[in-house]
C-alpha cells in the first residue's frame, strides 16, 4: 500500500513555530495532527486538517529521556479522535534539515500509545510524524495490520509546493 | 544542454520538479488546449486531460492544435490536446478521459494541481469542491463576450482558489442564485461567443500563477488565493479589488472537518484498490454513512 501525506504549508509552518516554543522542563514539544483520508488511483491520501499542541501541564518528568507527554496528552487526544471522527498522527520536531528518521525511543513510545487510537476509532488510520527544518517523514498504523507503513510521500500545499519521496 | 535551460531561473531542481507534477485540465478547448500546450513546453510530467467534446468546425476559431482533418474525423478535444502536449514533450505521461472529470475521480485526485476551464458555474464549484477535500490548488479560467451600448464587451477572470484560503464563493464568483439561473437554462445554453486571443491571455495568466506556487522566483511569490480581471476592451489585467477588500477574511465555505477527504472512506481491503471501489469495504462505508446522517439529525 502506497500513502501519501498531504498538509498545508501554512499548517507546516504554524506546527514548526509551536515545536519550536521553549518548555519550562520538556526539551521539546509534542503534538497531534487529526487528519482524514480519500482514496486515490495510486494511493491511500491522508490529509492534514487541524494540529493539537500538547499543553504545558501535560509534560512530565522522565528518569529516562527528561520528560515526555503524560496520560492526560494522550487522553486529550483520544478525545479529538472520537469526537471529531478523525485519525490522529503524533508529530514532533527534530531540528534539522533533511529527511528526519526516528530514534529507538521514538519507535518504542510510538508502538506504546499509537495503536491505542484504534480504541475509540478502530476504523481509521493513526500514525506518527517527524518534522525537520524542511521535510517531514512518517508512519501510518493502518486498521487490521500490526505493523505501521512507512509513508511514501509527501506534499506540501503551499508557496514551493515540496513534494518528496520518502521511501524509494 | 537542456531544452529546459532558459528556465534554470525557477531553481536547480526545476526540471525534477516539473517532471514530478501531475495536473488536472478540466476542458481542454480554447483556454485548455493553450494551458496543455504551455504547461508541456515547460516540461510538466504528468496530464490528466477531461473532455467528453468532439472537435467541430466551431470550435476551430480558438483550439489550439486542432485541425480541419480532426472537424472532418470529429475527434476527441482530448485527443487533439494529448497529440499537441505530446509534438511537445513526447515524454509526457498524458491520461485522457474522453467524458467528464466526475468520472474519473480516483485519478483526479492524484493531481497536484486542477486547471478548471470547464463552461458552467456548476462544473466550477464541483471542481472546487473536490479539490478542497484533497488540498489540490484549484485555477479557474474564464471569459465571456457581453453585447453593450457601443458594441462590445471582452471580459474573463483567473481565479487560484488555494486550500485553506478565499474560495469562489468568498470571491463572489459563484453564488445561488447564479447556480439557480444557470439551472433553470439547462439545455439552452447555446454557443457563447469566444475568441482565441482572451484565451490566449488568461491561459498565460493561470500558467503563470501556477508556476509561481511550484517554482516559485521571487520573495513575493505568494500562495493565496487570487482573483485577475481581464478586460479585454482595455486589453489589460489586473488583480481584482475583491482580492484587498477580503485580505483579512477567511473562508468559511470549507472550513469544516467534513470538507476533507473521502466523505464516507473506508479502509481498503489487501487486494483492492480504488480502482475497484465497488468490491471494498461496503459495509463498513454503510456504517459510516448511517452514523454520518443520525449525527446530522
Amino acid at each position: 500500500m502506497k500513502i501519501h501525506l498531504k498538509m498545508l504549508g501554512s499548517q507546516r509552518d504554524a506546527i514548526v513555530r509551536d515545536l519550536l516554543r521553549p518548555h519550562e522542563h520538556a526539551a521539546e514539544r509534542v503534538g497531534f495532527v487529526s487528519c482524514r483520508f480519500g482514496n486515490s488511483e495510486s494511493s491511500l491520501m491522508v490529509l492534514a486538517h487541524t494540529f493539537h499542541p500538547v499543553l504545558d501541564e501535560n509534560y512530565e518528568f522522565d528518569p529516562g529521556v527528561g520528560a515526555r507527554m503524560n496520560s492526560g496528552a494522550i487522553r486529550s487526544a483520544l478525545q479529538v479522535a472520537l469526537s471529531n471522527d478523525v485519525g490522529m498522527f503524533h508529530v514532533h520536531l527534530h531540528d534539522h534539515r533533511g529527511l528526519p528518521g526516528p530514534s529507538g525511543v521514538d519507535w518504542t513510545e510510538w508502538q506504546k500509545f499509537v495503536p491505542n487510537f484504534w480504541h475509540v476509532r478502530p476504523q481509521l488510520p493513526h500514525g506518527a510524524l517527524i518534522l525537520s527544518r524542511d521535510r517531514l517523514s512518517g508512519w501510518c498504523w493502518y486498521p487490521k495490520r500490526q505493523q505501521p507503513i512507512p509513508i511514501e510521500r509527501f506534499s506540501i500545499v503551499g508557496r514551493g509546493m515540496q513534494s518528496w519521496r520518502a521511501v524509494k | 544542454m537542456s531544452w529546459q535551460e532558459r528556465q534554470s531561473f525557477l531553481g536547480s531542481d526545476s526540471e525534477t520538479v516539473l517532471k514530478e507534477k501531475r495536473v488536472l485540465i478540466a476542458g481542454v478547448g480554447g483556454g485548455g488546449s493553450q494551458i496543455g500546450q504551455e504547461l508541456a513546453h515547460i516540461g510538466i510530467g504528468h496530464f490528466v486531460l477531461c473532455d467528453f467534446d468532439h472537435y467541430e468546425d466551431k470550435n476551430h476559431n480558438r483550439t489550439v492544435g486542432g485541425t480541419f482533418e480532426d472537424i472532418r474525423k470529429r475527434t476527441l478535444k482530448v485527443q487533439i490536446a494529448k497529440r499537441l502536449i505530446l509534438a511537445v514533450n513526447p515524454k509526457a505521461d498524458v491520461v485522457t478521459v474522453e467524458d467528464r472529470w466526475q468520472t474519473a475521480l480516483p485519478k483526479v485526485r492524484d493531481c497536484d494541481a486542477a486547471f478548471s476551464c470547464v463552461d458552467s458555474y456548476m462544473q466550477r464549484d464541483q471542481l472546487e469542491n473536490l479539490c478542497r477535500r484533497y488540498h489540490i490548488p484549484y485555477l479557474d479560467v474564464g471569459m465571456d463576450v457581453h453585447q453593450i451600448e457601443n458594441g462590445y464587451a471582452l471580459q474573463g477572470q483567473v481565479i487560484l482558489s488555494m486550500p485553506g484560503g478565499l474560495c469562489l464563493r468568498c470571491f463572489n464568483f459563484i453564488r445561488p442564485e447564479l447556480l439557480e439561473l444557470e439551472a433553470q437554462k439547462y439545455g439552452d445554453a447555446g454557443g457563447r461567443p469566444q475568441v482565441i486571443w482572451p484565451n490566449g491571455i488568461l491561459a498565460s495568466t493561470a500558467v503563470g500563477l501556477f508556476m509561481e506556487l511550484v517554482t516559485p522566483w521571487h520573495s513575493g511569490s505568494f500562495a493565496k488565493s487570487v482573483v485577475y480581471d481581464y478586460d479585454g476592451n482595455r486589453h489589460t489585467t489586473t488583480l481584482s479589488p475583491r482580492v484587498a477588500a477580503l485580505a483579512n477574511t477567511t473562508c468559511e465555505h470549507f472550513s469544516h472537518l467534513d470538507d476533507l477527504g473521502d466523505p464516507f472512506w473506508a479502509p481498503l481491503s489487501e487486494t483492492a484498490s480504488a480502482k475497484a471501489p465497488r468490491k471494498v469495504g461496503l459495509s463498513a462505508s454503510v456504517q459510516r454513512l448511517r452514523a454520518f446522517l443520525n449525527g446530522r439529525r
